[in-house]
């Protein structure tokens, strides 16, 4: 079968890659990209582990063909920090230690930033519901959640 | 025993033991940098996947697998028989049955050749060159299986008559274990005013690792050399299993590489089926083979978690003092005996269940039975959690029937203070341990006299409300023989090697705590190495709740080595008697001098190339191995407040305070997290998971819309207190957390349940809580 070459936009950069049409975007990402942040933790949408932007709006890469990334902007974890300078949702994930084994990581970033930009003063029910898309078997979410609502009030308060 | 930080100088150190450190491996983690073992590829790597029955139980006659090797990319697909040459997976728990005969030990082949035993027995795995074409193949590949009549629960799979797995296993039943004195224990229910009796069920759940199992293995022909990646819980002890077990060769000739780890809670400690075959399939062609499992995968063949049936009963006294506990039930073993299988239904509840309890008389009986599921093992606690939820359902379940107070009753049967150290009826000696003050500053902190007027204000909006309290103790496992190395490195870092390995607690902060409060090394210079077998000489791994005892003290022992040598380096450097040499806080000194040394100064004057003599160690570098010691004795109180909805059955959690005693604690930040995500895997298994299984023995929970792992939406925030009273028989101080928060979480959330539902008449509830099972008890009893 002929591969398909795709042109696309990764945290940023002009990226063009060859596929099957079968791929997923998040195979391309692991596989022939090198961006293995996003991690497959069921490939069924469930878990939110190989969570990506996609034109800005959450998806789950496992879900997507990599064909439809064609003239779109994607956005992973490898793109969330400027260099050595880590997102303030990074950061506040460091100082309170809101990870464990950190396979989840990832996919929880990503949607916590996605939630963020959508809503900059969310309460904690709203994180609750918005990371309920995002497994995590080690944390218990008690600090993800605390470190999203500590980060949010960060923000707002650097913007006044 | 002797203090072996300078308190003083502890007090002033921003890295040092108690301070809420961050986690050193996190700006990697954090930036989707880990390195997890399906990130890595390996040059002319070949890809397996896995063939496996989606038959329960059958006799299997053949695997037609003709159209499968004519499939692309198909490089080979190996069965049974081409296994045959490596050793099979064996129990290594030396239990004995009640008669004193051996326990039955069937060997567990990597692919069965005569039948198979449950849906995901791995019976061929195809390697082709890349995973669609495996997979593609696999698909293919068809096995002549003879159904036969199938078997998932314990108790039906050891009554008469029940299908058998193993012909030579009558009754399925691969030990029949028992403790205690029955006599005692008789005598003791003979004259008891009251007796408590309960049926509980401890439900199997399903491990649910984030990270599903992988490995690639790869066979060097000049050395002979087989070496895996794969997540484990410690290289040294999963490296000397393949050895001794599978490949039956020294254990030199085998590496076990472990990087980055996603969860595991005792899943991934041990030996499993696939890894012979990837070995043999990386010899025989001759190029890496790598196998990630997908998560069906994972549901089907993953060892899983508890599965137990168990009647309880307590006797007490007409005060309400405890004369007497009776354990008796099934564990359910799966349909092949893992290494550890038998041990979380027998000794961890005979080790548990007495808790933080004066109980003068016990016996244990448990049948541990083969049935037609997937291979059950260590998971998050493996017995602690649950022999504690059986004891603090029977106290809760023993107030209310005798009309005690719950608190009250707890209270009467405490091991006090003054009463340690303290021998248990199991043969322990508890150390350490104030159990009704932490009872107390946890009652105080939850505001358990304020529940009434919560509960009012849930019962205006609707809501049943109900609290429960989880008085808890855990045994953790005894701590190892376990390596402390100290290498000073280089590039001026300085490498601590364990054996010890986490897969998501974080060692590396505390561990650098310990040796930067120790050795005064600066912490942002200690590197941590745990993941390769060739490095190690010594290691218990990482379970049972026992690092920060182990690894703790190996690295304190180890840096007291590197002192040593110091002194004498230092001494020969400063022109002075070694006796004359003192150290303190990374300095070693000639007493009553202002001449000193730093530790990282002679590191570096040693890198530099100094001439010594010969009677003075010419290296600073430590390989220690640290006898293994007793276990500790981590405990607290967990106090929990549900609301339930009556008109759908749902139970939330509302409320939740613990005060837990972990000894001396290293790192307050990473313990905090420990005891959130076991309690949250508590509050799961309560209320949420359950692996179910048809009558012919199929899944029915196979995928994560299926099988509810508690979302971020099902948790609440938790109040974390500390009651700490150091243990005595480590360094350190420390007890372990690494488990505790299930075993205050199981019978807190349930005994807030019962609570809830008391109204309606309701005595126990098992596990879990769905509100389907919540909405029907409502349902009955209102009719």
């Amino acid at each position: 079968m002929a591969k398909l070459h795709i042109s696309t936009k990764i945290n940023g950069e002009p990226t063009e890659f060859l596929c099957d049409p079968n791929d997923s975007m998040l195979d391309v990402l692991r596989g022939p990209l090198a961006l293995t942040g996003s991690k497959e933790g069921c490939g069924s949408g469930d878990c939110g582990a190989c969570s990506v932007m996609l034109d800005g709006r959450l998806v789950c890469s496992c879900l997507m063909l990599a064909a439809e990334a064609e003239g779109h902007e994607i956005e992973t974890i490898e793109g969330m920090a400027e260099g050595e300078k880590l997102h303030p949702l990074q950061q506040k994930f460091l100082e309170m230690a809101a990870l464990q084994c950190g396979i989840c990581t990832p996919g929880v970033l990503v949607a916590s930033k996605a939630l963020l930009e959508k809503n900059q003063n969310p309460t904690e029910t709203e994180v609750r519901y918005w990371l309920a898309g995002n497994l995590c078997r080690c944390t218990g979410y008690d600090k993800i959640v605390r470190a999203v609502l500590d980060t949010a009030a960060e923000m707002r308060e650097a913007t006044r | 025993m002797k203090a072996i930080f300078d308190e003083a100088e502890l007090a002033t150190m921003k890295f040092g033991v108690g301070q809420p450190v961050p986690r050193t491996e996190d700006p990697t983690l954090l930036t989707g940098q880990g390195r997890y073992t399906d990130d890595l590829n390996r040059d002319g790597q070949a890809y397996g996947v896995f063939v496996r029955s989606s038959i329960a139980h059958g006799v299997l006659n053949g695997i037609d697998l003709d159209e499968a090797r004519a499939m692309p990319g198909v490089l080979a697909i190996y069965t049974g028989a081409d296994l045959a040459g490596y050793g099979p997976i064996r129990c290594g728990v030396p239990l004995k049955n009640f008669d004193g005969s051996e326990m039955r030990n069937p060997m567990r082949p990597a692919f069965p050749t005569d039948k198979v035993r449950f849906v995901g027995d791995p019976i061929a795995m195809v390697v082709a060159e890349t995973p669609d074409q495996a997979r593609d193949a696999a698909e293919v590949v068809v096995a002549d299986i003879d159904p036969l009549p199938a078997v998932t629960d314990a108790r039906l799979g050891a009554a008469d008559g029940a299908p058998l797995l193993y012909n030579e296993t009558p009754n399925n039943v691969v030990l029949d274990y028992h403790f205690g004195d029955k006599q005692a224990v008789d005598k003791a229910f003979a004259s008891a005013a009251h007796v408590t009796k309960l049926g509980i069920v401890n439900n199997r759940v399903i491990v649910s690792a984030m990270e599903p199992r992988s490995a690639i293995a790869e066979y060097d022909p000049a050395d002979q050399k087989w070496t895996i990646r794969v997540g484990s819980q410690g290289a040294f002890g999963l490296r000397n299993l393949l050895a001794k077990d599978i490949l039956q060769v020294a254990p030199e000739k085998v590496r076990v590489l472990t990087g980055n780890v996603g969860g595991s809670f005792g899943m991934k400690a041990f030996v499993y089926p696939e890894y012979p075959a990837l070995f043999h399939a990386a010899r025989e062609l001759g190029r890496p083979v790598k196998w990630t499992s997908d998560r069906s995968e994972s549901f089907l063949a993953d060892q899983a978690g508890r599965d137990h049936e168990v009647t309880a009963e307590l006797a007490l006294d007409a005060e309400g003092r405890f004369l007497g506990l009776r354990i008796t039930g099934y564990g359910n073993m799966g349909a092949y005996i893992g290494q550890v299988s038998p041990m979380m239904s027998t000794l961890n509840i005979v080790k548990n269940v007495t808790s933080v309890y004066k109980v003068p008389a016990m016996e244990v009986t448990t049948k541990c039975v083969f049935t037609n599921s997937s291979p059950v093992s260590a998971y998050r606690g493996a017995g602690r959690p649950e022999g504690n939820y059986y004891m603090e359902r029977l106290v809760e379940t023993a107030a209310r029937e005798m009309g005690i107070d719950r608190v009250e009753l707890r209270r009467r049967n405490h091991i006090q203070p003054s009463e340690i150290p303290y021998d248990t009826v199991s043969g322990l000696t508890y150390d350490s341990g104030e159990f009704t003050a932490v009872l107390d500053k946890a009652l105080a902190f939850a505001d358990w006299d304020g529940f009434e007027a919560r509960k009012a204000d849930s019962q205006a909006r609707g809501k049943l409300r109900g609290r429960g309290i989880g008085d808890y103790l855990e045994v953790t496992a005894p701590p190892q023989n376990e390596m402390g190395g100290i290498r000073f490195e280089d590039d001026g870092t300085v490498t601590i090697i364990t054996g010890t390995l986490d897969y998501g607690q974080g060692h590396w902060a505390p561990f650098a705590q310990v040796l930067h409060s120790k050795l005064g090394v600066p912490f942002e210079k200690v590197r941590l190495l745990q993941g390769d077998s060739d490095e190690l000489i010594a290691g218990g791994g990482t379970g049972g709740s026992k690092s920060i005892m182990a690894s703790g003290a190996a690295i304190v022992e180890a840096s007291d080595k590197v002192i040593e040598a110091g002194k004498k380096i230092a001494g020969h450097l400063l022109e002075a008697a070694v006796a004359d040499i003192e150290f303190q806080r990374g300095r070693f000194s000639i007493v009553g001098t202002d001449r000193s040394i730093g530790v990282m100064e002679i590191a570096e004057k040693l890198r530099g190339g100094v001439d010594l003599p010969d009677d003075v160690p010419q290296t600073l570098d430590v390989k220690h191995v640290h006898e293994g010691g007793p276990s500790a004795f981590p405990n607290g109180c967990h106090v929990a407040e549900v609301e339930i909805d009556p008109d759908t059955g749902v139970v939330e959690v509302v409320r939740y305070h613990m005060v837990n005693d972990f000894g001396t604690v290293v790192n307050p930040l990473l313990v905090e997290g420990q005891a959130h995500g076991g309690i949250v895997q508590g509050i799961g298994q309560a209320l949420m998971e359950r692996c179910v299984y048809d009558e012919d023995g199929q899944v029915l929970t196979g995928s994560y819309m299926d099988y509810a792992v508690p979302r971020a939406a099902d948790a609440p925030f938790f109040a974390f207190g500390t009651h700490s009273v150091p243990a005595t028989t480590n360094p350190l101080g420390a007890k372990g957390c690494g488990e505790a928060g299930c075993a205050g979480s199981l019978p807190s959330v349930m005994n807030a349940v019962v609570d809830a539902l008391a109204e309606y008449g309701v005595r126990h509830v098992d596990m879990p809580a769905t509100p389907e099972k919540v909405w029907r008890i409502i349902q009955d009893a209102r009719n």
